[in-house]
């Protein structure tokens, strides 16, 4: 892997990263919910986040893989 | 509260990140771009600004210099690179924290804490406790963990004799900390059961055994197996119950109250009371065959009066649990130290904790001003003012009655009002009663 390829893997890991981010955050979120220090109507959308958030995140590995098959003559270029 | 400015361009993030900081208890306003970022500090002032690395518009890194240094605001960079971090680390100053995304509440209410968390852990961690239990750095509590030191490596059973409020129960505590036994601690009170009840208590009892026994019950002896019983006021005792603990104490087995098989105890017992030795002998309060058997290694733990020097010590210590438990940030002045050591705390560590907690109850809890009441004084101090009086030659139970008596006059008769001040069980106050012959069934 060359620099330019290494760059772009981290570009993959950073945007793969961004829905992680919001899920844990919808998590605690439900955490406050069950606590009773939010609204459960939160909960259940913050669970909706979580699911939509997890696609994201397929999404993402998917373009990754794609971006770094052998059969991509231009490595990273898909995942931009 | 603080008021933290949180940049970040995700919005689905800040939506929640808002929530969760308003939940902890600080006012949040948030910028997507770092041009909305500048417009609000042109605008206000923030405590904590927590700052996305990359923004549509360039990196979080280009704010600080909108940052007035005189404003001591803090940042968090908050970055989805863990690359970024040692980067960020290097550049770290006094003021800037960093962040990795994927971030947790736990994440936010650490950053948010940073500014004043350093202080309190200063002075919990300054505060030793040892065995885990004891505070007080004095010559008599140096002695006193001496002893505890020596008689944890045995199975002797130790007597704690000492004032009310010393902390028997914590020096017990400390006793089986220092064992490291298998076992667990088991405490109870000899002052608080009925003759009837006491038994039970102590041996367990079968079903069926009297009225009211629906099912088996293992006694205090059982449950501390390979552990440490504690006997408090063992001098409250009903004297005919204390040939069936001698019988326990002596033979190692104990038999369940209507029950017939003998079944092995093996545990340390250590009993207290807050009568001294002489007391002890001549009240005959306790059979004397019991009182070797108990007090193997008799313990005596110094009143507060005597390791003055422990009192700044404890009055920092509760006061930190009150300010960890409350969220204040109460803090003493020398002179206000000073002065509790003037006083004689003649209900001693107990009196001195309540004390703080009613200090700190009237205090403001938004400030760290403890207010102090101009006097010290408790329903204890009255044995101080009897004491100024008393003359060599009258006998520890006649100073006792009274006490007693003028405690009972000054709650207009009420007998558990009277032996809360006195710091005993009502158990006790009547038991007292009882012997001095001024109490007839009907007061009880």
């Amino acid at each position: 892997m060359d620099e330019g390829e290494f760059a772009q893997l981290q570009k993959a890991v950073h945007d793969a990263r961004r829905p992680l981010n919001r899920i844990t955050m919808q998590s605690e979120l439900i955490k406050l919910a069950l606590e009773g220090a939010v609204p459960p109507d939160k909960a259940m959308a913050a669970l909706d986040k979580i699911i939509a958030g997890c696609k994201d995140c397929s999404d993402s590995l998917s373009d990754m893989v794609a971006g770094f098959s052998p059969n991509n003559n231009d490595a990273g270029s898909s995942i931009e | 509260m603080l008021t933290v400015l949180l940049v970040d361009d995700d919005a689905e993030f800040t939506d929640v990140a808002c929530t969760i900081i308003e939940f902890l208890g600080h006012e949040v306003l948030t910028a997507s771009t770092l041009a909305e970022a500048r417009d609000w500090l042109s605008k206000e002032t923030f405590d904590h600004i927590l700052l996305d690395f990359m923004l549509p518009d360039g990196s979080g890194l280009h704010l600080m210099e909108s940052l007035q240094p005189e404003q001591q605001t803090r940042v968090t960079l908050i970055t989805g690179h863990p690359s970024v971090k040692g980067i960020i680390k290097d550049m770290c100053g006094p003021n800037i924290d960093y962040l990795v995304k994927p971030i947790q509440r736990e994440d936010l209410e650490s950053v948010l804490k940073g500014k004043k968390q350093p202080a309190n852990k200063r002075t919990t961690a300054a505060i030793t406790k040892h065995f885990g239990q004891l505070i007080g750095e004095s010559a008599p509590m140096q002695e006193l963990y001496k002893l505890i030191g020596r008689v944890s490596k045995t199975k002797a059973n130790v007597m704690l004799l000492g004032e009310s409020g010393v902390g028997k129960e914590v020096v017990a505590a400390a006793i089986h900390e220092a064992s490291e036994c298998e076992g667990t601690y088991v405490a109870t009170n000899c002052g608080a059961f009925s003759k009837e009840l006491i038994g039970s208590e102590l041996f367990g009892h079968e079903k069926g055994a009297f009225t009211g026994a629906v099912g088996r019950k293992e006694g205090v002896f059982e449950q501390a197996e390979n552990g440490t019983l504690f006997l408090d006021e063992i001098t409250e005792m009903p004297i005919d119950m204390q040939p069936n603990l001698l019988r326990v104490l002596e033979n190692k087995v104990v038999i369940r109250v209507g029950g017939t098989k003998a079944m092995p105890v093996n545990c340390r017992v250590v009993s207290a009371t807050n009568r001294n030795m002489e007391e002890i002998a001549e009240s005959k309060v306790l059979r004397e065959d019991i009182y070797f058997r108990l007090a193997v290694f008799p313990i005596t733990i110094p009143p507060l009066r005597e390791r003055k020097e422990d009192i700044p010590l404890l009055a920092e210590y509760f006061i930190n649990q009150l300010n960890e438990e409350n969220d204040s940030q109460f803090r003493w002045q020398a002179v206000q130290l000073e002065k509790l050591q003037t006083y004689d705390w003649p209900g001693n560590v107990r009196e001195l904790r309540h004390f703080v907690h009613r200090a700190a109850i009237m205090s403001d809890p938004q400030g760290t001003d403890i207010e102090l009441p101009k006097t010290i004084e408790s329903p204890f101090a009255k044995k101080q003012t009897l004491s100024t009086g008393l003359k060599a030659g009258r006998t520890i139970e006649e100073v006792e009655k009274e006490l007693i008596y003028a405690t009972l006059e000054k709650v207009d008769g009420n007998k558990t009002t009277a032996a809360e001040m006195l710091g005993i069980s009502t158990k006790t106050l009547y038991n007292r009663l009882h012997a001095y012959g001024d109490l007839n069934s009907d007061s009880e």
